[in-house]
């Protein structure tokens, strides 16, 4: 199933297992299969990357593993628990410690400083102010954003503010980290230092979940699905 | 989330769009702004009503003597003297048979003028007992001063009491104690003044603190048992010019007054009296303010519906250019409940910004009202700031943040997280 790569772990305890999972729209009368029934396990340190044309369902799967929608058939457990069926405050939660999110478009909140953007899933946790921003300021430093705690989004370059939405997915701990099409906005160069993040995190135990553009990409990952058509295999 | 957490949310979300958000509270401003001015000056009126009501004594009935309209008697001989007002017998009447009156306080004008030098004076002279002092609501205004003893009458001494107002009128700077007051060819010995605080009127006639006050019997001796006023060959006879009478039991006074009135108005043949219930006026004065809350309150809540809906405007705005930042939010783990507090809070916060700014503007706006209606005289507007008016103001923009607020912020806490996240 799994390609160990040089670098991969053992295989370890399922993270995610999908059973028959598939999203469908209703439009006009006519039913779009976004998602195809799909089955899949994705182990805890696993780099999976999930490829395909344009309109093919791989931002439909990220948002059902970030449960950003529900599922209209199967199952999601996400570490032995069933979470599609979640009412909305418990898979507010889940989403808040369980699941780190990166989007293509970075999503900073650009009237807050980026020590204040970093913080925000830790304030959805409860924590403590205190606790919080020296939280906020440790995962600014790791990315070398050190010194620019003041900043706002828009005074930053599109690396360093993917680099902010990194520090903030990874801001309540969560064992997986969902990326959509991360380098997306990002010129080449830049585009491979975020990656250079990635590898890094998945080097210190993090589960990464990417969808991409790029086949150059798949050689960081130790799993890889690939869709076409709503329809998701492994390769 | 917090309070602090949310507050620094909150702040962070108002200052982007500052000049906006201050022009969305507009209305509440002008709201509490009318809340709070209309408050002071309906409390400053009350207070002011009270004060004069207090002035003329609140356990008080006043019977004052009212010339009737001429020409309605049977005036055809030339020196046909006119009799009108408050009479001997009413005065026994009242003694004999109004339970609730425990003391009778006859005051006479003495209808002759004071004068300065050469000039004559607005002062005016009344002759009455001692009782007067207690029910005219005046006081001894050092321990020097004495008011007119029950000797004074007896032995016909001429010795006066002066109000402060005339005193100074007459003496400028100098001690009145033991000064001469001239009243009709006859020199008065000041031997007290006095002062109403309230600043009250004799029966809403002669103004207390610029009275000359003398004993009945010693004007009585000096001129006579009516007092007389010759006039284009006429003469007048008043037997009392006010009669004070003082109730034992407050709350029996508006039968009391009922009572007299219907006594007066068989015993005199036309209305040639007025009968003055402070009492009364204080309940009227009441109603007064009552109808002024009514009104005020319908100003009020028309002008803070029409800025709680630039609110619920302005929030809906907000909410729909921030559709994205609730979609992060949410993605990031926020519950319903954490988006609707966010934006309740937001809301709140401008409706208590405006009613911060509403006050300040209140409290200016009704001290520059006072200052305005002053310009004129004397007597102008009075305005009141209470601290109970500045908490009903907060609690008022807070209420109206809370109703205004909650169906944007309900909005936004409803929205789809994937949808909210996807838009733009
Ligand atoms: N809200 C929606 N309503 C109807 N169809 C949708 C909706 N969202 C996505 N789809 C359809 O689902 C398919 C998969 O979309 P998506 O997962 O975004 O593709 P990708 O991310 O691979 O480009 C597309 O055909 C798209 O048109
Ligand atoms: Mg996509």
């Amino acid at each position: 199933m799994t390609q160990p790569s040089p670098h991969a772990p053992p295989p370890t305890a399922p993270l995610i297992e999908l059973t028959g999972l598939e999203k469908t729209y209703e439009a006009g009368g006519t039913l779009i299969y976004a998602l195809r029934a799909t089955d899949l396990i994705v182990r805890h340190g696993a780099f999976l990357t999930v490829m395909g044309p344009s309109g093919s369902g791989k931002s439909t799967l990220l948002n059902l593993f970030g449960l950003l929608m529900r599922p209209t058939a199967g199952t999601y457990l996400l570490e032995g628990r069933a979470v599609s069926g979640l009412n909305d405050d418990a898979t507010s939660a889940v989403r808040c410690k369980m699941i780190g999110m990166v989007f293509q478009s970075f999503n900073l909140l650009s009237h807050l400083t980026i020590l204040e953007n970093v913080c925000v899933p830790m304030q959805y946790a409860g924590l403590p102010r205190a606790a919080m921003r020296q939280r906020g300021k440790a995962l600014l430093d790791r990315f070398g954003l050190d010194g620019r705690y003041g900043s706002r989004p828009t005074q930053l370059s599109g690396g360093q503010c993917q680099r902010v939405a990194i520090a903030r997915a990874l801001a309540n701990d969560p064992p997986v980290i969902l990326a959509d099409e991360p380098t997306g906005n990002l010129d080449e160069q830049t585009g491979l230092e975020v990656m250079g993040i990635f590898q890094e995190l998945h080097r210190s135990g993090k589960t990464i979940i990417m969808v991409t553009h790029n086949p150059a990409y798949r050689k960081y990952a130790t799993q890889a699905v690939s869709i076409h058509d709503g329809r998701a295999c492994e390769t | 989330m917090n309070l602090l957490e949310m507050s620094v949310t909150v702040y962070a979300s108002l200052t982007r769009h500052l000049v906006r958000s201050l022009l969305a509270t507009l209305g509440i401003v002008l709201g509490i702004a009318a809340v709070v001015a209309m408050l002071a000056i309906g409390e400053g009126g009350r207070q002011e009503a009270l004060r004069q009501i207090e002035s003329q004594g609140i356990d008080n009935i006043i019977l004052r003597s009212v010339k009737p309209a001429e020409g309605n008697a049977q005036q055809t001989t030339r020196s046909y003297t006119q009799r009108y007002g408050i009479t001997q017998r009413d005065v026994e009447h009242i003694e004999s048979v109004f339970e609730n009156v425990r003391l009778i306080v006859p005051v006479m004008e003495v209808r002759r003028e004071i004068y300065l030098g050469q000039t004559s004076t607005d002062i005016k002279a009344v002759a009455t007992t001692p009782a007067f002092l207690e029910v005219s609501r005046c006081r001894l205004v050092d321990s020097r001063s004495r008011f007119l003893v029950p000797t004074d009458g007896k032995i016909l001494d001429p010795v006066c009491v002066v109000g402060t107002k005339a005193a100074r009128r007459l003496f400028g700077h100098r001690d009145p104690l033991g000064q001469a007051v001239v009243i009709g060819n006859v020199s008065f010995r000041v031997v007290g003044l006095v002062e109403n605080p309230g600043g009250g009127r004799i029966g809403g006639q002669f103004e207390l603190n610029n009275l000359v006050c003398m004993p009945l019997e010693t004007a009585t001796s000096l001129w006579g048992g009516i007092t007389i006023q010759m006039r284009r060959g006429m003469a007048e006879k008043v037997d009392y010019d006010f009669l004070y009478l003082a109730a034992k039991n407050i709350d029996a006074i508006p039968g009391t007054a009922g009572r007299l009135r219907t006594y007066l108005r068989g015993a005199h043949a036309q209305v040639d009296y007025e009968v003055q219930v402070p009492y009364e006026l204080l309940q009227s004065a009441r109603r007064t303010q009552r109808i002024f809350t009514v009104v005020m309150t319908s100003i009020a809540a028309i002008s803070l519906l029409v800025g709680g809906i630039g609110i619920m405007n302005i929030m809906l705005a907000n909410i729909f250019e921030r559709t994205r930042e609730i979609g992060v939010r949410r993605a990031l783990g926020a519950r319903k409940r954490d988006i609707l507090w966010q934006f309740l809070a937001e809301s709140v916060l401008l409706t208590s910004i405006g009613g911060g700014l509403g006050a300040g503007l209140g409290i200016a706006t009704a001290a520059a009202a006072e200052m305005i209606s002053r310009l004129g005289g004397e007597a102008g507007l009075k305005a009141v700031v209470t601290s109970e008016s500045l908490i009903v103001a907060l609690a008022v923009s807070v209420i109206t943040g809370i109703s205004f607020g909650t169906h944007p912020a309900w909005k936004a806490a409803q929205l789809d997280p994937l949808t909210a996240l996807r838009h733009e």
